[in-house]
């Protein structure tokens, strides 16, 4: 039947459109919203799930396929009454995470304090400096670093060795906890202050000079300015990049397994990623793998919590 | 008082900090590429100066250590990370920064958290997951894995950017008759370019540095990515660093070039994730 010609009554139309138009406007987000949301819950929210599951459970490969056994929590008392856990992972894991967190953060802050400081030309060159050694994957900068601190034939080991500093000869940087997670330090820090550098500098540029004209008038000297102006203008500039370094920090995984010793043949310098990838991979464990894997995500999801409240408390009225 | 200080500071501070800040980042890289070039690398010590000039690892690396297939792996895998993570997280952060929404917030702390969730959690789930469909030593299915971890980043990112876009120019095409596509080719994509310039350069990157998924996932040798093809000339005893370096600086070079053509865009990238969310 052919539609009636002429103006329709306007109250239908106007109420069919304003209708079709809540449709269209309650649905939009949603569709532009599902790719992503798919991709991110099939690859990390459920295996994250299975992570949980697995915990609980002893895996075996046979024949290509898995069975599992469920164990209730043995994996992780196991786990949690382990004296390999408590003497050597946990505290290699978190001294190191925070002694890389702070030493990024106050090197990069140092940096882009410097960087502000500098003329156009100089400014460009450290800046090209900067992006170089974050340009090194972290792969490629941990096999320089052991190079330079290889012993017997490493730049570092001779130079320490002819000032009679170490027995070349004898002397392994990477046997003992102290200086294999020293080098590690200096090669994440080398690779993570570029970030922080960069971010903070972005946030200096946009404090107002009339800040620290103000300041000066006042008699602060330059510590003072920096606490008292600089800090509180970009906290929330420092406070996403201390809680992401503290983030990437506590999930440090390339630099410490490519490390001699560190892919698991020597106990004293396991990490928390390194013990749970060695049980699952090396060992066949899954079970006490995942477990491992659940205590370190349960610990970033505590900093999570941490980051996420303070992005609340900044005043973000429309997250 | 302060005036004098400023300035004995500038005349020998700065240099002095510019200096140290040049000699601690550079230093590797300069060490990377001329072991690389230097024909004795293993025997350099502590010499500064390459014994001599050549490119025999770079040959040998090419020549016996299939590199140039790895390259390609990891280039190819680098392109699919970089298109399919701009167009996705393009999509998910016009959703959140444009339109009000129920969970909008829960959908936005949900991303956050599973940026947060680390690899090695996810390395044994995913390995028996893609095991089981077959996905094991597939560029593809490492992509897809690079996808993932690039995605909630990039999210946050483009949001910092759609929201500086000023919704009056937005009303504004749309007072002049644009349709909402229309509007989204002609006038939200020129201005949020340069932000999905800056997120599809971290998403290379997650995929070119990447190296726990593809030493796991990646066990035939032809399969390989860059990251991990060095990984072969690396002995824990005795190591041929000529190779390594010379592989090394293949991956780090094209890196480089990358971040100081788009060291601009990068630093307004960051500023935009970290100031706006």
């Amino acid at each position: 039947m052919p539609a009636p010609r002429g103006p329709r009554p306007p109250d239908g139309a106007a109420e069919a459109a304003r209708r079709r138009k809540k449709l269209i406007t309650l649905t939009r987000p949603w569709l532009l919203l599902a790719p992503s949301l798919v991709v991110l819950a099939g690859l990390l929210l459920w295996p994250l799930i299975q992570v949980g599951k697995l915990s609980l459970e002893d895996y075996e490969v046979k024949f290509g396929g898995g069975t599992s056994t469920f164990t209730g929590f043995d994996h992780y008392s196991d786990l949690l009454s382990s004296s390999l856990l408590w003497k050597t992972v946990l505290p290699n894991t978190v001294f190191f995470a925070f002694a890389c967190v702070g030493l990024t953060v106050a090197l990069g802050t140092l940096v882009a304090l410097l960087l502000n400081r500098l003329g156009t030309t100089w400014r460009m060159i450290c800046s090209v400096a900067i992006l170089a050694a974050w340009a090194m994957p972290a792969v490629t900068g941990t096999y320089v670093w052991i190079w330079l601190f290889q012993p017997q034939d490493g730049m570092v080991s001779q130079i320490a060795g002819s000032v009679g500093l170490i027995d070349p000869e004898t002397t392994n940087w990477f046997t003992e906890r102290g200086p294999f997670y020293a080098i590690a330090t200096l090669n994440v820090v080398h690779h993570g202050f570029p970030f922080v550098a960069i971010t903070v500098l972005a946030g200096l540029l946009t404090i107002p000079k009339e800040l620290y004209e103000a300041g000066e008038l006042d008699g602060a000297n330059a510590w003072q300015r920096f606490w008292n102006i600089t800090v509180p203008t970009i906290k929330p500039v420092f406070l996403v990049v201390t809680i992401l370094s503290t983030i990437w920090d506590f999930k440090v995984f390339t630099q410490v397994y490519l490390q001699p010793g560190g892919d698991g043949s020597n106990e004293e310098v396991y990490n928390l990623g390194v013990f749970s990838y060695i049980q699952a991979f090396a060992k066949n464990d899954y079970g006490t793998g995942a477990a491992a894997a659940v205590l370190l995500t349960v610990l970033l999801l505590i900093i999570t919590v941490v980051y996420i409240r303070t992005l609340f408390r900044q005043g973000e009225e429309d997250l | 008082m302060t005036t004098r200080r400023t300035t004995l500071a500038s005349r020998i501070g700065l240099p002095a900090a510019v200096v140290g800040l040049l000699l601690f980042t550079l230093f590797p890289v300069y060490w990377m590429v001329s072991t690389a070039l230097d024909p004795k690398a293993s025997l350099r010590g502590s010499d500064v100066l390459p014994s001599g000039i050549g490119f025999e690892h770079f040959e040998f690396v090419f020549d016996k250590g299939n590199f140039g297939t790895y390259l390609l792996n990891s280039a190819i895998v680098g392109l699919t990370t970089i298109v399919a993570a701009a167009l996705l997280s393009l999509f998910a952060a016009i959703a959140v920064a444009r339109f009000k929404f129920r969970f909008r917030t829960s959908v936005l702390i949900m991303i956050l958290i599973v940026q947060m969730v680390p690899l090695e959690a996810l390395v044994i789930p995913l390995f028996i997951q893609m095991r089981d469909y077959d996905m094991l030593n597939s560029l593809l299915g490492l992509s897809i894995v690079y996808i993932a971890l690039s995605l909630p980043f990039a999210i946050w990112t483009l949001r910092g950017f759609v929201a500086t876009v000023p919704k009056e120019v937005e009303e504004a095409a749309y007072i002049d008759g644009a349709s909402w596509p229309r509007m989204f080719w002609s006038v939200l994509l020129p201005l949020v370019a340069p932000g999905l310039v800056a997120t599809s350069i971290f998403a290379f990157i997650t995929a070119w540095n990447e190296f726990v998924f593809a030493y796991t996932f990646m066990k035939g040798s032809d399969k390989y990515t860059a990251a991990v093809g060095i990984y072969q000339f690396f002995g824990e005893n005795s190591t041929a660093w000529g190779p390594v370096m010379a592989s090394s600086t293949l991956v780090t070079v094209p890196v480089m070039i990358f971040f100081v053509i788009v060291h601009r865009k990068l630093g307004s990238g960051l500023a935009a994730g970290a100031v706006k969310g």
